[in-house]
């Protein structure tokens, strides 16, 4: 097997100098960008199997090169942004990026949101029928939701959302997306909805809600789905 | 009026309950009404006044009038009285009620006897009820108490029946808005029984009319009205109820008066009348006055008397009306459709036959037009003289001369023409040039001057062109119907002439006052500052009213003067109170009102749609503004209220802005400080985790190089937070320069060392003149300065060499860091000291933090030196950033040394 191929794309030439190194000796191709344009053109021509995108270019929106990506191509983006740029954050995310990162980080946090992006880029080919995590299990052509053997009954809505979010596993979901799939297009802004069941489903499937170990909270972002292999 | 008005508009009425949510805030007023002096009003008011009392009820009296009498002397003991106010009126020292310490104490309940007094001169309020409402606005229940003979609608009634004048007259209005009238009866036989026993106090002057107002008959009468009166209010009373509980009720006529008044003194007669009828029909009405738009009332008596029916109307409680039209009945009709007239009250003066004959008088006209209206006219009274023959005499003596001499002249040209013509030709009409005459003096003289030719002209068409020529005597008898017929043509000719060049001066007078506030409109409108604004409107306030003007606004909420001429311009105490007055009740105060007459001033709100912007002034003089003057003022203040209310808001909006910007300006600095802090920061946690978790995965060159970019990032975040720290000093201004001897050569060849090993690889010379003198300052800021600008020679200055050269420059040393990058634009020469100031990224690589110059600044400013940027340095590439620190001392001390 080849090794999987990771484009950078980002301005710092000091993130690029120990990205490079480190996730090479990770076992991952490096392709380098410094700019918007060098990314896209790059993404074009190289056929990476992830993107690293850092949002603040010199040249050109970041948000510009991920609609530009994904005109195209369903290639897992990873953003890495900084904690004070929420809204960018989102805005990113409802754009298409599979995931985000904040600086600073480590190594092995990168390394394993590549890690899932990379399992999730072969699930979208695949498919489950059966998603599982910490005990939980979701059969989801008998739509049958059991933990630990037991059945749980959950409302159509909660089924839902449990899908959409186990679907994305080990990826963060934003609100907007959640609430647009489940309730609707009209319903985008409608973040008590949410609030009320995940309450409800984390009451049903964690085995202390006060201390969800399934659904993840990202604070004004949105849920994450734990991913069964990276806890 | 605004009262009846409301009463009768509607059925289930919202206004009445407002009206009644209103009047919980206010105070109520209780009047205690009585038919003659001596009932005892004052005794019924002291006597409940005490059971309150006992009852632990706050109720103060404000004054009261025992007149020495002990059984009223006694009811007081007990009760809290107020201190009266001392003032001193034409050397006499009177005792006055003393408005201000009530309103102090506020009590909630305040009795202040006699409605009806007036204030002497230097009060705030001329009459005592404006004293009493004060007190209702500020919430005090206020009791009091009134004769019925005050009230001002029944002031001539009263005159009639006792035959004594009222002076002292209160408006209806003040007794309609009373929220409780107690009537204190009784009987005139055993009223005057008291007076024969001394019991009843009068004052000097009413003394000497007591045996004629104290009669059987005259009580009575009194009595009579002063029942009635209290017997409408229960009924108005019980309407208000009615409405109030929505219950279907007897109210159903809902009469609207329509009053038409001229500017003669029987006009005060007619509203006089009409505010009785209106109020026995509880009706609201409208008084108007018709004035001729062809016509301007040019007797300032007639204004003046027009004004003082206008007040009177509304202190009666009507709504007044100035229309403008030709037609007088088609203008009443117009009014009573529109407003749903039911009654037109008119004054009719006696016509002579003749004048019956020849011109149909206003009530004839108005029957035999309206339909469906009832008509009352108000007849003269035969003592007043009529006012028309007052405006004869007032026909201005010099000016009337010029029309006459006009005319003859004219018609002296007339006769010349014909004369000259009859020579050469026999005209058959040449009366034709007679009429051309009469034309031209109606035209430029007016109509006096048409009358005058006409008559000329009879005179000299016998005199000279009717046979036997020169005499006044006329053969044919045909000759006599021609010169009639000439005369009757010529008079209605020159009538129509004059009448039209009447028109035309009116016009033109409106067209100039519509061009000068057309003008104003169009000065405000170009000018978005206050103070232009402001300049604008009191020179066009001084030019219109011919008076002094001042504009007043409020600042911190302290009403100032912003703007007066003559613009000198200082107000006395008194004035200012007005205008604040002005300001916050929102209606006129000071000369000419109700409220503070006697100072020089009148105040009026300038009203915006966001309520009052300000108060404008002006000296009032002997007689009040006219009616174009007051129409000029209202446009004027108009318009200066939107225009400052525009000026405020666009000053608002500007503040907005900046304030934006400002924020716009930290958000952008928060970004690239956390930027700037968190790069090196990902940078070495992003290393030391590769290092940690992937090291032995790389090769050694790999991980030499992640910790030397750990070493450099740590040397750059320590930099930039030296800098911010660095900054922060100096905008608290802790800088301490020392004032040490500073060998300049020592401190730049330990910045180059210590930059060297900073960079490593770049090339840095130096050049340092060898007779340098040393200089005054800080060895470690010059350092860090100098390091500064390296570092930033290092950034931009692309691969080239970086020099730095120091020299004695005249007083000056010169020390100065020069690269040959790409250089600054010129715009960008200054900004470049300004606080995160950055520009762009040349190539890629990262910036600096926007601080190092700009702490060079503080840093050569504490040290007493300047610094300077200039850009190309050489040969059209780089930047030069000099410093320059004076040598004056350190001459004194090669001189101490020497």
């Amino acid at each position: 097997m080849t090794a999987d191929r990771i484009l950078v794309v980002d301005d710092e030439p000091q993130i690029q100098r120990f990205l490079r190194p480190a996730l090479s000796a990770a076992g991952y191709e490096v392709i380098e960008a410094v700019n918007g344009a060098d990314g896209l053109k790059a993404a074009a021509t190289t056929a990476p199997d992830v993107v690293i995108l850092d949002l603040g270019l010199p040249d050109m929106d970041g948000k510009d090169v991920i609609a530009g990506i994904r005109a195209w191509s369903n290639v897992p983006i990873i953003i890495l942004s900084a904690r004070d740029r929420e809204s960018e954050k989102i805005a990113a995310l409802d754009l298409g990026a599979d995931d985000y990162i904040e600086k600073p980080f480590g190594i092995g946090e990168l390394t394993a949101r590549i890690r899932t992006a990379l399992r999730h880029r072969v699930e979208k080919e695949g498919g489950h029928a059966t998603l599982s995590a910490d005990g939980l299990s979701i059969d989801t052509i008998k739509r049958l939701v059991t933990r630990d053997g037991k059945n749980i009954r959950l409302t159509p809505k909660e089924y839902d959302l449990l899908v959409m979010l186990a679907r994305h596993a080990g990826r963060v979901v934003t609100h907007k997306t959640l609430l647009t799939s489940v309730w609707g297009l009209a319903h985008g802004e409608d973040l008590h909805y949410l609030r009320v069941f995940i309450g409800q489903l984390r009451g049903k499937i964690e085995r202390d809600p006060a201390d969800p170990k399934i659904i993840r909270t990202e604070a004004g972002v949105g849920y994450r789905f734990v991913d069964a292999e990276d806890r | 009026m605004a009262e009846t008005d409301r009463e009768l508009k509607s059925r289930p009425d919202p206004d009445a309950l407002l009206a009644l949510a209103q009047q919980g805030k206010r105070g109520k007023l209780t009047v205690f009404l009585g038919a003659a002096p001596g009932v005892g009003k004052t005794y019924a008011m002291l006597t409940r006044a005490r059971r309150l009392r006992q009852d632990g009820t706050d109720i103060v009296v404000g004054l009261v009038e025992t007149h020495g009498r002990d059984e009223t002397a006694a009811l007081l003991e007990g009760l809290e009285i107020l201190p009266r106010l001392e003032v001193n009126h034409r050397g006499k020292i009177l005792e006055e009620f003393d408005l201000d310490a009530a309103l102090a104490r506020k009590p909630r309940i305040i009795v202040v006897d006699e409605l009806a007094h007036s204030n002497p001169a230097d009060s705030r309020h001329p009459k005592r009820y404006q004293d009493i409402e004060e007190l209702i606005d500020a919430g005090i229940d206020v009791w009091t108490a009134l004769n019925i003979q005050h009230l001002e609608s029944l002031s001539e009634v009263v005159a009639q029946i006792a035959g004594v004048p009222v002076r002292e007259r209160v408006p209806d209005t003040v007794l309609a808005r009373a929220d409780e009238v107690l009537l204190v009866d009784l009987p005139p036989a055993e009223l005057i029984q008291r007076l024969n026993e001394g019991k009843v106090y009068l004052a000097d002057s009413a003394k000497r009319a007591v045996d004629r107002f104290f009669r059987l008959g005259n009580l009575t009468a009194l009595r009579e009205l002063a029942l009635r009166r209290t017997a409408d209010r229960v009924d108005d009373q019980m309407v208000d109820y009615l409405k109030q509980n929505a219950i279907e009720g007897a109210w159903a006529t809902s009469e609207r008066l329509l009053v038409c008044i001229g500017s003669d003194l029987h006009s005060q007669t007619v509203v006089r009348t009409a505010s009785r009828l209106a109020s026995g029909l509880n009706a609201p009405w409208i008084v108007v006055y018709i004035e001729r738009a062809d016509r301007e009332e040019g007797d300032s008596d007639a204004v003046r008397r027009l004004d003082e029916t206008f007040r009177l109307a509304e202190q009666l409680g009507a709504e007044t009306r100035r229309v403008t039209g030709s037609d007088f009945v088609d203008e009443i009709l117009k009014l009573a459709r529109r407003e749903h007239v039911t009654q037109i009250v008119i004054g009719a003066r006696r016509t002579s036959f003749t004048g019956r004959l020849f011109q149909q008088s206003l009530p004839d006209a108005l029957a035999s037009r309206v339909s469906g209206i009832g008509i009352h006219l108000v007849t003269d009274r035969d003592d007043q003289p009529p006012v028309r023959h007052k405006r004869l005499p007032k026909l201005n003596v010099l000016g009337a001369w010029r029309p006459l001499a006009i005319a003859a002249a004219t018609v002296a040209c007339a006769i010349a023409l014909g004369l000259s013509i009859q020579l050469f030709i026999q005209l058959p009409n040449i009366s034709l040039l007679f009429l051309l005459a009469v034309l031209i003096s109606a035209t430029y003289a007016g109509h006096v001057a048409a009358i005058a030719a006409a008559l000329f002209s009879v005179l000299g068409y016998n005199f000279f062109f009717i046979n036997p020529v020169r005499t006044f005597t006329i053969a044919e008898p045909h000759e006599v119907f021609a010169l009639f017929v000439f005369l009757v043509a010529a008079v209605l000719a020159g009538s129509l002439a004059s009448r039209v060049r009447e028109q035309a001066k009116a016009a033109r007078q409106r067209a100039i006052s519509t061009q000068a506030l057309y003008d104003f409109s169009r000065k405000l409108s170009g000018t978005a500052k206050e103070d232009d604004v402001l300049w604008a409107a009191v020179t066009q306030l001084q030019g219109t009213l011919r008076r002094d003007a001042a504009l007043l606004l409020p600042e911190e909420g302290e009403l100032k003067l912003k703007a007066a001429w003559p613009p000198d311009t200082e107000l006395a105490v008194g004035d200012m109170t007005a205008a604040r007055w002005a300001m916050e009740k929102q209606e006129p105060a000071g000369n000419g009102t109700g409220t503070l007459p006697n100072i020089a001033y009148q105040f009026r709100p300038l009203m915006s749609p966001h309520g009052a912007v300000g108060v404008c002034g002006f000296r009032q003089q002997d007689k009040p503004l006219d009616i174009d003057q007051e129409r000029a003022l209202a446009a004027i203040m108009d318009q200066t209220a939107i225009a400052i209310d525009r000026a405020r808001l666009s000053r608002e909006s500007m503040d907005q802005a900046a304030q934006l910007e400002g924020e716009r300006f930290r958000t952008a600095l928060l970004s690239s400080i956390s930027h700037d802090l968190r790069t090196p920061l990902a940078t070495i946690t992003g290393a030391v985790t590769s290092l940690r978790e992937l090291g032995d995965r790389m090769d050694p060159a790999s991980r030499d190089d992640l910790l030397a970019s750990i070493e450099e990032e740590s040397g750059r975040l320590t930099r930039f937070v030296a800098n911010l720290l660095d900054m922060t000093k100096i905008e608290a201004g802790t800088v301490n320069a020392r004032r040490d001897w500073v060998d300049v050569a020592d401190v730049v060849r330990a910045s180059v060392e210590r930059a060297r090993k900073y960079f490593p690889g770049r090339v840095i010379e130096t050049s340092i003149a060898a007779d340098l003198p040393l200089m005054r300052g800080d060895s470690v800021l010059l350092g860090q300065v100098l390091f500064n600008l390296i570092d930033n020679a290092n950034k931009y200055g692309g691969d080239e060499p970086i020099s730095i050269f120091a020299r004695q420059d005249v007083g000056d040393i010169v020390l100065s860091v020069t690269d040959l990058g790409k250089g600054i634009p010129a715009e960008d020469l200054e900004r470049i000291f300004d606080k995160f100031f950055r520009r762009g990224k040349p190539d890629g690589r990262a910036p600096g933090t926007g601080l190092g110059l700009s702490i060079s600044r503080g840093f050569v400013e504490a040290m007493g030196g300047r610094i300077s940027a200039e850009s190309p340095a050489q040969r059209r590439r780089g930047t030069r950033i000099s410093m320059r620190f004076p040598i004056t001392e350190a001459r004194v001390a090669e001189k101490d040394r020497a």
